[in-house]
């Protein structure tokens, strides 16, 4: 049951890769992304946005339209993260 | 006999509008399924003079009720319109594709499996038996590719096959994985085959161990009240979604074991990656990647830089010829002081926005900063943080506005408190313009060594910050893990790179540029006076004030640009060009020496290096600017600790200017 190890292991509250994960856990990048994949589905984890950081204020933030906003085409190779969202 | 009608069911990207358009053509209608706003494609075919009516169910993860797409797909399945249910698979990921068989597994509507993208799987070395994943699914399998012609004679007969058939999926193995979990046995053995038409007592058995919202209303209004409340204990009891996956999963590597040849790369990281993951070398590496980073942004910014000293030098000859013109000597102060000085200021600032969003833009499209940015995020916890706190502190590079905004994204109040808090210790792109720009005219050479230094005092202000403010604001239990995918290095894309730091540029210019002129003129005027410079209104507030200003080792005019950076760090430059140039009063009551018009030699001659670097830390480490104020209140909706963060600053950046200078002393 990889899915509950996982979990636990997010719990410490540490960073990790896929590919750490995979290490720790003696399995694959593609098995390790599979589960993310499932639970992001049922809502355990939750991926997160770099771009989701525009200022609220000027109707169109993630254009980088004001200056409060993520500049347009900015942090777009900062590759995927997610966070635990219920254990 | 009325024509046979196939749905084709699989994952989002498997493939299936590929083949309902290959199959169908032009025979085919588009809708929406009765009270959705989701895309209904039915279309027809005939093969070998039979004909068959093709529905393309809604692209799902799976058969749960998650979304409508997936209640619509399984509603259709379990109604009976179909008599086979062709699923797809991506062959060339078939651990995760295949998921979609593992929970269709006990709607008893026949089917077929197709490995769709054989070719890309093919390429990536794998060697696929699908008569061996037939013979433990007991349904016709085939390997296939979509977009080859050729393949679709082996798919009709494949599907001709099923229907005849009538395949059902072997699901033996997979329920013994179920019932390894608590409660699945004990759940199961309340229903059976009537309670839901279309489903299995396994397939509802675990449905209502994930909650499925729709089994659940359904068992609800079906069983018997005693029964439903056995079921109900047992689900409560069991471990849920997580459970039942892990048997899916478990059954679809049972089902791939031996079928499947490919060589399992265990998790290998690159040589860079093994230093930036490392739990010691991870975050030298890194901080040695960002002071490189600065340092080297002085080259592209070396070229502008001229351009910026190329308008000083002029500013001497208009300012001669304007007086030969005969000029009035405000009208000669306040366009060669106030217009052309403030425009080769932001020439020589915008040098350094122009070459730091170019290294750092460079080094994010290489894939760098997703690793710089997964360093710190391990660091996070450690301050009390969550490690997507991360991404406002980046952010706040470019604009401490944006990353107070940024950090929206923490649910927890007391995180998001301590988040912008340590956010507005990261110097800002003004900062990042001004620093290097003052650093080169007082330091020379040694203005990167004034850059690492800032860098340094950045991380252990956060550190301290963090550990100030972190109590009553942050918990233990709060903090949670996260996973992060790397993206792989690439060579950067030149063009969208230059098209993004010359975007950047551009507006840094248009808004620095009303900035700096703004504050100049008003600090200009408020200096100028007729009637001798010691009457000036500035003049006598600076002389009164500098006793308790020189405790923090600032002369009152830069004490006076510190306070003007609170509203804007522009807003400092636009200060010391006002009150250290050559035309104004204040410059000729503060030094004794000769009208020069170059800046650079007005300010050395007149602002000591300890001096100097006590102004760059205090305008550093100043609350960032009024924007970012009001946008820290938006967030937070605490005037308190708003206020609290704000006076912090100012005292934490006085008290490194008085530091800065005394070490200062101790050096020159």
């Amino acid at each position: 049951m990889h899915m509950d190890e996982l979990l636990r292991l997010l719990k410490d509250g540490n960073t990790r890769t896929i590919e750490q994960l995979a290490s720790e856990l003696h399995t694959t990048d593609a098995d390790i992304r599979r589960q993310l994949e499932f639970l992001e589905h049922i809502g355990a984890i939750r991926k997160i946005s770099a771009q989701e950081s525009g200022c609220g204020h000027c109707g169109s933030c993630s254009g980088g339209a004001c200056k409060g906003c993520m500049p347009k085409n900015a942090k777009q190779n900062m590759g995927d993260m997610w966070e635990v969202v219920s254990v | 006999m009325s024509a046979a009608t196939i749905a084709l069911l699989g994952q989002p990207n498997s493939g299936k509008s590929t083949l309902f358009n290959a199959l169908t053509g032009l025979r085919q209608h588009v809708g929406n399924w009765p009270g959705k706003t989701v895309e209904k494609k039915e279309g027809s075919f005939s093969y070998q003079g039979k004909d068959y009516n093709v529905a393309d169910l809604p692209g799902s993860y799976s058969m749960s009720a998650n979304s409508d797409e997936e209640v619509i797909t399984r509603d259709f399945i379990a109604s009976g319109k179909a008599d086979v249910v062709c699923i797809l698979a991506d062959s060339s990921q078939l651990e995760r594709s295949l998921f979609m068989l593992a929970d269709y597994a006990g709607i008893s509507v026949p089917c077929f499996l197709i490995l769709n993208m054989a070719d890309v799987a093919k390429n990536q070395g794998k060697k696929i038996n699908p008569a061996a994943i037939e013979k433990k699914l007991g349904i016709p399998v085939m390997l296939f590719s979509a977009t080859d012609k050729n393949a679709y004679d082996q798919f009709y007969k494949t599907m001709e096959r099923a229907i005849k058939e009538k395949a059902m999926l072997n699901v033996t193995s997979l329920e013994q994985e179920y019932k390894k979990v608590d409660g699945y046995s004990e759940i199961c053995e309340t229903l059976s085959d009537a309670v839901i038409p279309g489903y299995t007592p396994m397939w509802l058995t675990v449905k209502a161990m994930e909650q499925d919202q729709v089994v659940t209303a359904k068992l609800r209004n079906t069983l018997p009240n005693g029964i439903q409340k056995t079921v109900e204990m047992f689900v409560k009891q069991s471990q849920g979604a997580i459970a039942t996956g892990g048997c899916k999963f478990a059954w679809i590597d049972g089902i791939l074991d031996g079928a499947v040849s490919e060589s399992k790369t265990k998790a290998k990281l690159g040589k860079l990656d093994r230093i930036y993951t490392h739990k010691i070398w991870g975050k030298a590496a890194v901080i040695l990647t960002v002071v490189l980073g600065l340092i080297a942004s002085f080259i592209p910014a070396l070229p502008i830089m001229v351009m910026g000293m190329g308008v000083d030098s002029v500013n001497g000859l208009i300012r001669t010829s304007l007086t030969d013109a005969g000029l009035s000597a405000f009208l000669t102060g306040l366009l060669c002081d106030v217009l052309i000085q403030g425009l080769s200021f932001v020439i020589k600032m915008l040098g350094f926005v122009f070459g730091v969003t170019l290294v750092f833009g460079l080094l994010e499209e290489v894939g760098v900063m997703a690793r710089i940015s997964y360093v710190f995020d391990n660091t996070m916890g450690k301050l009390g943080l969550q490690g997507k706190s991360v991404m406002p502190f980046l952010v706040s590079f470019g604009c401490t506005m944006g990353g107070a905004a940024g950090a929206r994204v923490i649910d927890n109040w007391g995180q998001k408190v301590l988040t912008i808090a340590l956010a507005w210790a990261v110097p800002c792109g003004a900062a990042w313009a001004i620093i290097p720009m003052l650093s080169t005219v007082f330091f020379g050479a040694g203005a990167p060594l004034i850059i690492v230094a800032i860098l340094f005092v950045m991380i252990l202000h956060m550190w301290i910050t963090a550990k100030i403010f972190s109590r009553g604001l942050v918990k233990y239990e709060d903090k949670c893990g996260m996973i992060m995918e790397l993206p792989p290095y690439h060579k950067p894309k030149w063009g969208s790179l230059m098209r993004y730091v010359f975007g950047r540029t551009k507006d840094t210019f248009f808004r620095v540029v009303k900035v700096v002129l703004l504050v100049s003129i008003v600090f200009w005027l408020l200096s100028y006076s007729t009637s001798g410079t010691e009457n000036s209104i500035l003049y006598k507030v600076g002389v009164t004030i500098e006793p308790f200003t020189k405790v923090f080792g600032l002369p009152w005019q830069l004490f006076i640009a510190f306070i003007a950076s609170s509203f804007g760090k522009e807003g400092a430059v636009g200060v010391i060009g006002a009150l250290f140039t050559g035309g104004g009063s204040i410059y000729q009551i503060t030094t004794s020496s000769a009208v020069t018009e170059n800046i650079n030699q007005i300010l050395l001659a007149n602002v000591s290096r300890p001096e100097a670097l006590a102004f760059i830390f205090a305008i550093t480490f100043n609350l960032p600017c009024i924007v970012a104020l009001a946008a820290t209140y938006q967030e937070i909706h605490s005037v308190k600790w708003t206020v609290r963060i704000a006076a912090y600053y100012t005292f934490t950046a006085l008290l490194l200017s008085c530091i800065a200078y005394h070490v200062g002393l101790l050096i020159w």
